[in-house]
């Protein structure tokens, strides 16, 4: 499944919580990951992102699509990140 | 699932902030560490060892290829399924010549009837085709008289004589094949085709690293030294059903210009841009998927070469009975 997962969380821990996300997902902008996962990584990223972040202080969503076929995706503006898998 | 990253650039990979980097003059990539299944490194590329042994704890072989594209090396992690038993079986059937022209024969089979697959499917619009169909089905009609290995692995050569000729009828004039020409190939297709068949061997090497099967002993080809010689093995199915078929696209579709080419007639390489085009192709190609019979679900091709080692090892076991994989769509 496709997922992208933004967050809004208190710089203290801010860090922690992109550094975890970089080793599954693809760093898109400031706060905002993405990219396709399985189901268990899906519940390892949920848990993993519950125990790093200050329940009553930080926020993070997580959207999961079936699939990037049902993303549309319309950007505006430069894009900060190439994510092919051809570099 | 997890992907294959394709590093045409000359950069430095390191490890950093628990994931991995690719750096640049221009950029800094992160790769997520956790979606990487194997690296293929065209460029100049330098490690640090911290990289090395990170990528090597998650299980992330590294496939090394040189400016001709031919395949250098891999850097491939200790292996983890590790089975004695699966081993001197696999042996076995190696040091039986009977059991060996078995395999062997099968190799060549499920080749040969994936080429015609893809012969067929040209031969509607072109009636010239059909001569060398039935020469190539000819041949496959002698293999089980046939029990030597040179005498299997002439049945395997003429074959694709057969096939590059009859791709010729197809090809425009810029592309043809004449004589398959390897190290280095002289003319664009043959430039294509062996980059291409190196790059589908370090493809098969990463998923015989996930079951129990050596890659160093094979059937058809002679396990020489130095060599994961199974790897070529299985690699003769899945050229026509890959390799073969992006080459059909780049050409068929004119993907391909002279900047993607570099050097002369005679001494002919992928130049950046053309490698870039190329691994595009294989790559979208690779996680394609289609609706496998058996299991009754989406599988990727990819997916299909474990399929098919998984049976080489059921083989070997003595549980099922080895059947090529061919094309069913």
């Amino acid at each position: 499944m496709y997922v992208i997962v933004v967050y809004d969380v208190n710089v203290d821990r801010v860090n922690k919580v992109r550094i975890f996300l970089k080793q599954y997902l693809n760093w898109v902008q400031n706060s905002v990951f993405e990219g396709e996962l399985t189901k268990s990584e899906l519940s390892i990223v949920e848990h993993a992102v519950q125990e790093l972040i200050n329940q009553s202080e930080d926020s993070v969503r997580i959207y999961v699509l079936r699939s990037d076929k049902y993303l549309e995706m319309i950007e505006v503006g430069t894009s900060k990140v190439d994510v092919s898998e051809i570099i | 699932m997890k992907t294959n990253y394709y590093i045409t650039k000359d950069g430095v990979l390191r490890r950093k902030e628990n994931t991995v980097y690719f750096i640049d003059k221009t950029e800094q990539r992160a790769l997520p560490i956790q979606k990487i299944y194997a690296i293929y490194a065209y460029g100049n590329l330098s490690f640090t060892s911290g990289v090395v042994s990170y990528l090597a704890k998650n299980g992330v072989p590294i496939h090394f290829f040189n400016s001709y594209g031919f395949y250098e090396g891999s850097l491939y992690p200790r292996e983890t399924l590790v089975s004695g038993d699966a081993t001197i079986k696999q042996a076995e059937h190696y040091l039986d010549g009977e059991r060996r022209s078995i395999l062997a024969k099968l190799f060549v089979e499920g080749a040969a009837k994936n080429i015609l697959r893809n012969l067929n499917y040209y031969s509607k619009d072109t009636n010239s085709l059909t001569s060398y169909i039935e020469k190539i089905e000819h041949e496959l009609g002698q293999l089980p008289g046939y029990t030597t290995i040179p005498q299997i692995m002439s049945v395997e050569g003429h074959i694709r004589d057969f096939y590059y000729s009859a791709l010729d009828c197809i090809f425009p004039a810029e592309f043809q094949i004449g004589e398959r020409v390897k190290r280095p190939p002289n003319n664009k297709t043959n430039t294509l085709l062996s980059f291409g068949n190196s790059l589908m061997y370090a493809t098969v090497l990463s998923e015989i690293y996930n079951t129990q099967l050596n890659p160093t002993i094979s059937f058809l080809h002679e396990p020489f030294e130095r060599r994961f010689s199974l790897s070529l093995d299985v690699a003769e199915i899945f050229k026509p059903i890959i390799v073969d078929r992006v080459i059909f696209k780049l050409i068929n579709k004119n993907m391909l210009d002279e900047t993607d080419f570099s050097g002369d007639i005679g001494n002919m390489l992928l130049s950046e841009s053309g490698r870039k085009k190329f691994l595009q192709e294989y790559h979208e190609r690779l996680s394609r998927t289609i609706e496998h019979k058996g299991l009754g679900r989406e599988v990727s091709y990819q997916r299909l070469i474990r399929l098919e080692l998984y049976k080489l090892v059921k083989h070997v076991l003595g549980t099922q009975k080895y059947k090529p994989l061919v094309m069913w769509w």
